[in-house]
């Protein structure tokens, strides 16, 4: 495990996901040498897992490895990943990090990725990549994508059994590794922390995380991925091929009871990208959307609507009020049409997904001093000249740290928060004094 | 230090890194020794279960009486470490086999 960390950076970002890695590479293109560092074992975050992306229907994977790839190997980049940013002080215009690397229980340097330690292990365990549904092994390689493809021990879930070590043909194990803090100074910050899906629980009379066959619209993704837990779309609940599938939109935004006041804006087309990949994935399926209002916005997003609409997916307008669990754990939505002067029907479906909205990964408040909007996203205070800019001159934001996006936007505000942060870095003439010039 | 004392430290065999982190962790806990017990307890059950050809998982949890979501879930990871595998469609659910059955 490398404990050693360069005195200083020009700059540190926070997040390995697609925002990330693009503020990332943008800055160590500009010539700037940048720590890029992510909580989990690979960077790749959301986007590495999600089946193909809308409305061009790429594989996500496919376009997403190239930059992880690319911001692995940058030379510029040093990647740091199963790293938390404990805290940063402000010192003058820079920043002192305090981090605190995790152990993997394994030497970095000489981990090959062959996946022996893992094949011996004999505890399985519910994989967080597959949102549950599929298993890894106690110790593991986050999955067939990961950067870097390095092993790491879930030491909560290890029995002591030491298979691992005897299995390893390079000696990588090294059992004595622990948590270390680590200090470096930056000239500037970029937040791109990324999201999460509302909770499962959050609406109680949906049944999310009670019924097995509601689902976590990311675990949808998986399921529909070729490399997903199941490899091909099943039941959580009995292992049943669906043919029946409803999508409930705007259930976790839009709806001030659970704290989310906000559209999430990917929703409905995330919906409609599962909804017509289900359609070409199951024969004759049937696939309905339950809608209050279709957000299709952004460039070719109408013309993906109307195509998936064309492809035989049901839109109707109606908003569920709540669902129900039968014997043979179908499902039965009881809902009002919206269309039809709010008249309440019962469709009974054997599968659904709730079209959850996007929240925070990670409060930076404390451990940045920058501040938080009541939504719980980053405050940008210049949104509309200055969008990367947070409370914190030197302290930028992007990606949906700072409100719900798409990819596309969110690249493209990454991008602006890295121009943001090299404009910094000039202003205060980091690169000519650095932080030995800086007040302290 | 007496003679006993260096002949009893020249004996001690040194602890192997496992048994380091073992007694870091404060050894295994009560709960995942639970778990594991249990999870050897379902894969011999989904075994014996296999072993007659292959099954779909609801054929598999009347046999086995587990519930069938837990059924699943064990498939999927015995699948994924190669010891099952998954064929056709009965009746709307995939038929599984245990690898070399």
């Amino acid at each position: 495990m490398p404990h050693h960390i360069r005195e200083r950076f020009d700059a540190l970002v926070i997040g390995g996901g697609i925002a990330g890695m693009q503020a990332a590479l943008d800055l160590s293109e500009q010539g700037h040498e940048v720590l890029l560092v992510e909580k989990t074992p690979s960077i790749g975050g959301v986007m590495v897992g999600l089946n193909k992306v809308f409305p061009t229907l790429d594989c996500s994977s496919c376009i997403c490895t190239p930059r992880m790839a690319e911001s692995a190997h940058h030379p510029r980049i040093r990647l740091q990943t199963y790293t938390e940013v404990q805290r940063i002080e402000r010192v003058g215009t820079a920043f002192r990090v305090h981090l605190l690397l995790k152990p993997r229980y394994l030497r970095e340097d000489t981990c090959i990725g062959c996946d022996e330690c893992e094949l011996v292990c004999p505890v399985d365990v519910p994989h967080e990549f597959d949102y549950g549904l599929g298993a890894r092994r106690a110790i593991y390689i986050p999955h067939g994508n990961a950067i870097p493809q390095k092993a790491v021990l879930d030491v909560e879930h290890c029995i002591f059994c030491g298979k691992c070590e005897k299995a390893c043909p390079t000696d990588c194990l090294d059992f004595t590794q622990e948590a270390v803090e680590v200090q470096t100074m930056v000239g500037s910050v970029i937040v791109a922390s990324g999201l999460e899906v509302t909770p499962m629980s959050a609406k109680a009379e949906y049944g999310g995380g009670r019924f097995r066959n509601v689902l976590n619209p990311l675990a949808m993704e998986r399921i529909q991925s070729s490399n997903g837990p199941y490899g091909r779309v099943l039941r959580p609940a009995d292992g049943r091929i669906p043919h029946s599938i409803a999508y409930v939109q705007c259930a976790g935004s839009r709806d001030r009871s659970i704290g989310v006041p906000y559209c999430s804006r990917v929703c409905c087309m995330y919906a409609l990208k599962q909804a017509l990949l289900l359609r070409h994935y199951i024969h004759g399926v049937d696939v309905t959307l339950y809608y209050m209002d279709i957000r299709a916005f952004g460039k070719g997003y109408e013309q993906f609507y109307r195509r998936a609409v064309a492809d035989g997916v049901k839109v109707v307008k109606g908003k569920v009020a709540r669902i129900a669990e039968e014997a043979n754990f179908d499902l039965t939505l009881r809902v009002e049409l919206l269309d039809e002067d709010g008249r309440v029907v019962e469709r009974r479906h054997d599968l659904v997904v709730l079209s959850q909205g996007l929240i925070p990964a990670w409060h930076p408040a404390a451990a940045l001093g920058i501040e938080e909007a009541d939504d719980g996203f980053v405050t940008t205070p210049e949104m509309k000249l200055n969008p990367s800019y947070t409370t914190v001159p030197g302290i930028f934001v992007g990606g949906v740290a700072a409100g719900p996006k798409d990819i596309p936007d969110a690249i493209v505000e990454a991008g602006e928060a890295a121009m943001a942060a090299a404009n910094y870095l000039k202003r205060v003439n980091w690169k000519a004094h650095g932080p030995a010039a800086v007040p302290a | 230090m007496s003679s006993g004392e260096v002949e009893a430290t020249a004996k001690a065999k040194p602890k192997r890194a496992i048994e380091v982190l073992r007694d870091r962790q404060g050894g295994m806990s009560k709960e995942l020794k639970e778990y594991f017990n249990a999870q050897q307890k379902v894969r011999k059950a989904l075994r014996g279960a296999l072993q007659a050809g292959p099954k779909t998982v609801p054929q598999v949890a009347a046999e086995t009486r587990i519930e069938s979501s837990a059924v699943l879930w064990h498939l999927m990871a015995m699948r994924r470490y190669g010891e099952v595998t998954d064929g056709p469609e009965q009746d709307g659910y995939v038929l599984y086999r245990l690898k070399g059955a």
